[in-house]
C-alpha cells in the first residue's frame, strides 16, 4: 500500500464514523474514559485544520500514560467485557492522534470495529445493529474515500451500502451454517451483573409491590398448541415456606425431594417453550404445575424448576404442564415445616381462625370462610399499603386490611397453619399479555405474584389464591403496566374494554414490535450451538464437518451468483446498435449491394440510395440514427429501439 | 484478442510478474491475465475478523458473530469488486518519438473502458518508476504517458506494464502485467557541447571530408529573424557593434562538410559514436548540408529534420 498523506475530507470522514461508533457507549463505560475519548476526538478534529497542534513524541506518550492510568485507575485490570470496552475506546482515542499515514486509517478503523463489537455486549436489541450496521457502512466508506483519488462523500458511502447490502447473503449463510461451540466456561470473565430486579429467594412486606412498577420483560411463552385461560396462568417460582412473622424465606431443607409421592396429572396438557431472559437466579418459572422438560432442567420438592445452564444469558426451554394434579401424599419433614409458626399465634389470631370455624370444621370450609372474610369485611387491594409494624400480619388483618398479593398470601398461609392446616407461600408470576400476532404471552415484573399452597387430604397440594378473593380481576384480568406507572394505582385491563381508535392501534403496533422482537430473540439472539444443531439436523445436516461442507458449498454458491451480479457484462447499445446495423448490411447484401470494406456509412448509404431510390429516406434514417448512436454524445434507448424498428421494417 | 495459452505457460511464474509474450494488438484485461491476492491491509482485516470472532466465541454473542460474518463476507466480496475494477479495459500502447540515450523514453498507453462502470483509481507502473494513476470514466479512454529510463542506444522495449487496483477497500490487490510490443529508438547519447569539430585536429581531412571550424567563414551579414542563434557573431555584438550573423560559404559541392565516423577520435566505439551524434545536432542546428558516413553505411550531403533522422537512426542502431 501506498504511503501518503491523507486529506482533510477522507479524515473527517473518518472521525465522524468513529465519533458515531462509540457514541451508544456513553452509558457503558466510565464517564471519565467516555470523556477522555471525546477529548482526543475533539483534538484530532481541531487538528485537521491546524497541523501543528498534534501532540509531538513525548506529548503521545504522556497521553498515552494518562489513558493508561485512567483505565487502571477505573478497572481493576484489563480482561473482562467493561475493561476491554474501556481498552479498545482508549486505543482507539490513541490512534486518531497519530494518524498521519493511510496506514494509521486502517488500524483506526479496524479498532473502531472492534469497538463496534462490543456495543453489543451490552445492547442486542434491533436498533443496536441496525445502528452499527448503519455505521460500518461509513467506516467501509471511509475505505473507499482512502482508495479514491478524488474521494466524494455521498458516492463512496453509497458504494459501501451496495457492498454491505451485497455482503448480507452470505452473512446470513455463515451465520446459520458457521459451526457454534459452546466457549468453555474458563474463559468467562466474571461479571457483576446488574442486580436486575426480580423476585428473590425471600418474601417481605412490600417486596412485591416494588415489582409492580417495572414492566421489565421476564419471559415469553410460545405455545404450540391451546393457552391456558388467564386465570390458570400461574407460573411457579420459589416456594417460601420458613417464616419469622415478617419475613418469608425458603426452606433449607431439600433432602425430603425423594421421599414424596408421585404426582399425577390429568386433564390435557399445556406444551410450550419458555424463553427466559437473563435472570438472577435458576429459577425457570414454568406453568403450574411442569410434568415434562428435559435437561438442563431438574424439579425440585416444591416442584419448582431450575436450570443447570446459564441463567445469566437468555435461555428456551421446552415444558409440557398439566392444570391438574395431584401431588399425594405429604411427607413428615413437609408435614412438620408447613405448620411451622414463630412462636404461639395472638389472642387475636386465634379468635379469627375460631369464628371462620378453622378449628372445627373441614379445612375447605375454614378457607372458603377466610376468602369470604377477606372479600366481605372490608379488605382492599392496593400497590401501596401503609407501612406495617413489627407484627406485620396482625397490623394487615385487623388494622389496615389494606395490601399487596403479598400480605394477602402471608396471612393466608399463616391463619392456616394457626388452624392446623399445611401451608406455603408460592412466589412467581400471574398471567401476561398475549400477543396475537406472534402467538405468545410476555411476562413481565409487573406480573409478579404470590399466592398460596395448602395441603388438602387426597388432593394433595393445593393453589389457593386469595388475592382472587379480594381483586379476582387480578387474575381474570391483566395488569395494565402503563396505567399503574403513570397512577401508580393498580389497574387492571380488561381484554374487552373498548379503546378509542388509535389507542388501538397503538396496541396493535405494540404488539407487532412486541412480535418482531420475539422472533429477533428467538432466531437471532438464542441461536446457539443446541438450537442450530436442531435446526440443522431437520435439514440433514447432523455434524460438525457436514456443517463446513455446507458452509463452504453455500459460500462458494453465493459467490458464483454475486459474480454474476457484479461482473455480469451490461450490453452495450454501442455493441448492439453495431450488431442492428451489420443486420441492415446484410439485408442490402442480399439486394446486391454489399457493403465494401472500408466504406464508411454515410458512404454505403449514399451508393445504396441511388442504387435504390425508392429505399433512400428508410436507409439515411438508420444512416443517421446509427451514427448518433454510435459517435454521438446525446444517443440513448430509445434510438436503439428507433433503429431496430426501422432495420426490421427495411424490405428490400 | 489473445491467443490460447498452453499448460505450461499457463503456469509459468513469469505470466503472473511480467506478464504474457509482447503483443502488438490492444490487450483485454480479462480473468486470464489478472491475478488478485490480499495486500498487507487485507491480511490486516483477516487479522480483525480473527478478532471480532474470539470476543463473539468468548461472550458467545450472536451480534457479534454476525458483525464479525458480514465482515468476512465483504472481505470475499471485495475480490469480485476489486476484480472489477481491472477486468474488460482494453489497454494498447501508442506510438512514441524516439529519444537520446540517457534522458527518458516517454511511451504512451492507451486505456478504453468500454464498459458502463466507472474505474477508480487505477494505477500504472513500470518496474522501479512511481506509479501513475487514473480514474476512468464509463465508456472513456484515456492516454498515460509512462516514463523509462534510457542508458543505451539502439531499440528500447517498454518494460512489462503492471495495472493495478486495491479498488475499492485496499484489501486486495489485482494487478494484470502486460508486455507490449512497444519499442522506442534510442539515439547514441551526444556528446558535451563545444567538443572538437571533425578535421580540427591534426589528424588532418585525409579522407575526403572538409573541415568546417568556426574561423571558415565567408563574412557578416546583418541579423535577419529566423538566422540560426550558433551563427550570430557575439564578439561584434558584444562590442556593441548590433547583431550579426556569420555567412558561411554553403551551397556548392565544394562546401559540403561529411562527418565521418572514421573522423572520430576515441578507443571507444559507444564515445566515437556519441561525438558523432553531437556534430550531427550541430550540424543540423546551424543548418548546414553535410554528408554522413559510417562503416558501411554512406548518406549523401543533405539537410532538414528528415536528414538528420536518418542519421541519427542510422547511429542508433550501428
Amino acid at each position: 500500500m501506498q504511503i501518503s498523506e491523507i486529506n482533510n475530507h477522507v479524515l473527517l470522514f473518518l472521525l465522524a464514523s468513529i465519533g458515531l461508533i462509540a457514541l451508544p457507549h456513553i452509558t457503558h463505560i466510565p464517564a471519565p474514559l467516555f470523556a477522555f475519548f471525546t477529548l482526543l476526538l475533539g483534538w484530532r478534529l481541531l487538528a485537521v485544520w491546524k497541523k501543528t497542534w498534534l501532540p509531538g513524541r513525548v506529548g503521545l506518550f504522556l497521553i498515552t500514560l494518562t489513558g493508561i492510568l485512567l483505565i487502571v485507575s477505573q478497572h481493576q485490570g484489563i480482561l473482562g467485557r467493561d475493561a476491554g470496552t474501556s481498552l479498545f475506546i482508549t486505543a482507539l482515542g490513541l490512534k486518531l492522534l497519530e494518524t498521519k499515514k493511510q496506514r494509521d486509517i486502517y488500524l483506526a478503523i479496524y479498532l473502531a470495529f472492534i469497538v463496534a463489537a462490543t456495543q453489543f455486549l451490552y445492547f442486542q436489541n434491533i436498533f443496536m445493529a441496525a445502528y452499527i450496521i448503519a455505521v460500518s457502512c461509513v467506516l467501509l466508506g471511509t475505505l473507499i474515500c482512502i482508495n479514491s483519488r478524488t474521494p466524494k462523500t455521498f458516492a463512496s458511502l453509497k458504494a459501501a451500502a451496495v457492498i454491505v447490502l451485497q455482503a448480507m447473503p452470505m452473512m446470513m449463510v455463515i451465520f446459520i451454517l458457521f459451526p457454534r461451540v459452546e466457549s468453555p466456561r474458563w474463559m468467562m470473565f466474571d461479571e457483576q451483573h446488574a442486580a436486575s430486579s426480580g423476585l428473590s429467594d425471600s418474601m417481605e412486606p412490600g417486596s412485591i409491590s416494588r415489582l409492580g412498577m417495572s414492566p421489565e420483560l421476564v419471559f415469553r411463552v410460545k405455545f404450540s398448541g391451546a393457552v391456558p385461560p388467564p386465570n390458570q396462568r400461574y407460573w411457579r417460582g420459589p416456594v417460601l415456606t420458613f417464616t419469622d412473622g415478617k419475613r418469608w424465606t425458603q426452606s433449607g431443607n431439600l433432602f425430603y425431594g425423594k421421599f414424596l409421592d408421585r404426582p399425577k396429572f390429568f386433564g390435557a396438557p399445556y406444551r410450550y417453550t419458555l424463553m427466559m431472559e437473563p435472570q438472577a437466579n435458576d429459577w425457570v418459572f414454568a406453568l403450574d404445575m411442569p410434568a415434562d422438560f428435559s435437561m438442563p432442567l431438574r424439579r425440585n420438592a416444591n416442584y419448582q424448576l431450575l436450570t443447570r445452564d446459564r441463567f445469566d444469558q437468555r435461555a428456551e426451554y421446552k415444558i409440557t404442564s398439566y392444570p391438574s394434579y395431584n401431588t399425594g401424599y405429604i411427607t413428615k419433614t413437609e408435614y412438620r415445616e408447613n405448620l411451622q409458626l414463630p412462636g404461639r399465634p395472638s389472642e387475636k389470631i386465634r379468635e379469627l381462625v375460631a369464628r371462620l370455624h378453622g378449628y372445627d370444621q373441614a379445612p375447605e370450609k375454614y378457607i372458603q370462610n377466610l376468602l369470604r372474610h377477606f372479600h366481605q369485611d372490608g379488605f382492599f387491594y392496593t400497590l401501596f399499603p401503609p407501612l406495617m409494624g413489627d407484627k406485620p400480619i396482625e397490623d394487615f388483618l385487623f388494622k389496615y386490611r389494606a395490601g399487596f398479593c403479598g400480605h394477602y398470601a402471608a396471612a393466608f398461609v399463616y391463619l392456616m397453619r394457626s388452624a392446623g392446616i399445611p401451608a406455603r407461600v408460592v412466589n412467581g408470576y400471574q398471567g401476561g399479555v398475549y400477543n396475537a400476532l406472534g402467538n405468545f404471552l410476555e411476562i413481565r415484573q409487573a406480573n409478579a405474584h404470590a399466592w398460596a399452597e395448602v395441603w388438602l387430604q387426597k388432593r394433595g397440594w393445593v393453589r389457593v389464591d386469595p388475592t382472587a378473593a379480594i381483586a379476582p380481576e387480578r387474575v381474570e384480568q391483566d395488569v395494565d403496566i402503563a396505567r399503574q406507572l403513570a397512577t401508580g394505582e393498580v389497574s387492571f385491563t380488561s381484554t374487552g374494554a373498548n379503546y378509542g381508535v388509535l389507542a388501538g392501534w397503538l396496541k396493535q403496533g405494540k404488539f407487532l414490535w412486541n412480535s418482531v422482537d420475539y422472533s429477533w430473540q428467538h432466531w437471532v439472539l438464542n441461536y446457539n450451538s443446541t438450537r442450530q444443531s436442531q435446526f440443522l439436523s431437520a435439514l440433514g445436516i447432523d455434524n460438525v464437518s457436514d456443517m463446513v461442507y455446507w458452509l463452504v458449498a453455500f459460500t462458494g454458491l453465493l459467490t458464483a451468483l454475486l459474480a454474476w451480479v457484479i461482473l455480469r457484462a451490461r450490453t452495450q447499445p454501442v455493441d448492439q446498435a453495431q450488431r442492428v446495423y451489420k443486420r441492415f448490411c446484410r439485408k442490402l447484401a442480399k439486394a446486391a449491394l454489399p457493403r465494401n470494406a472500408g466504406e464508411g456509412p454515410v458512404d454505403f448509404a449514399r451508393r445504396t440510395s441511388t442504387a435504390k431510390p425508392a429505399l433512400a429516406d428508410r436507409i439515411s434514417a438508420i444512416t443517421t440514427l446509427y451514427i448518433k448512436i454510435r459517435y454521438g454524445r446525446s444517443a440513448n434507448d430509445a434510438d436503439l429501439r428507433e433503429l431496430r424498428k426501422q432495420v426490421k421494417a427495411l424490405r428490400v | 484478442m489473445s491467443t490460447a495459452l498452453t499448460l505450461k505457460e499457463r503456469f509459468r511464474l513469469r505470466r503472473f510478474l511480467e506478464g504474457e509474450k509482447p503483443i502488438d494488438r490492444p490487450v483485454l484485461l480479462s480473468h486470464r491475465r489478472i491475478f488478485i491476492l490480499p495486500s498487507k491491509t487485507g491480511l490486516g482485516f483477516v487479522l480483525l475478523i480473527a478478532v471480532l470472532l474470539l470476543i463473539a466465541f468468548i461472550y458467545n454473542n450472536n451480534l457479534a458473530y454476525m458483525l464479525t460474518f458480514l465482515l468476512a463476507s465483504i472481505f470475499i466480496l471485495t475480490i469480485l469488486h476489486n476484480f472489477r475494477s481491472l477486468v474488460g479495459l482494453v489497454v494498447s500502447a501508442g506510438k512514441s518519438p524516439a529519444v537520446f540515450a540517457g534522458a527518458d523514453a516517454a511511451f504512451t498507453v492507451y486505456i478504453d473502458n468500454p464498459g458502463e462502470y466507472h474505474r477508480y483509481n487505477l494505477h500504472l507502473r513500470i518496474a522501479g518508476r512511481d506509479a501513475r494513476k487514473t480514474d476512468i470514466g464509463p465508456r472513456q479512454k484515456v492516454r498515460i504517458t509512462l516514463h523509462s529510463g534510457t542508458r543505451q542506444r539502439g531499440w528500447h522495449r517498454l518494460p512489462p506494464v503492471t495495472f493495478y487496483s486495491y479498488f475499492p477497500l485496499g484489501l486486495f490487490r489485482a494487478w494484470a502485467p502486460v508486455n507490449f510490443n512497444a519499442k522506442i529508438l534510442v539515439y547514441p547519447q551526444p556528446a558535451e557541447t563545444g567538443s572538437i569539430w571533425p578535421g580540427s585536429g591534426e589528424s588532418g581531412s585525409d579522407n575526403g571530408s572538409r573541415s568546417q571550424g568556426n574561423d571558415d567563414f565567408h563574412g557578416l551579414q546583418e541579423y535577419q529573424s529566423g538566422d540560426p542563434i550558433r551563427r550570430i557573431h557575439w564578439q561584434a555584438f558584444a562590442k556593441g557593434q548590433g547583431l550579426y550573423s556569420k555567412q558561411y560559404s554553403d551551397g556548392g559541392a565544394s562546401q559540403e562538410i561529411w562527418l565521418d565516423y572514421a573522423a572520430t577520435r576515441s578507443d571507444h566505439n559507444e564515445q566515437r559514436l556519441s561525438q558523432l551524434c553531437r556534430w550531427v545536432i550541430d550540424a543540423d542546428q546551424a543548418g548546414m548540408v553535410f554528408g554522413f558516413r559510417l562503416p558501411g553505411f554512406t548518406l549523401q550531403p543533405g539537410s532538414g529534420p528528415a536528414h538528420c533522422r536518418k542519421c541519427l537512426e542510422a547511429m542508433a542502431l550501428f
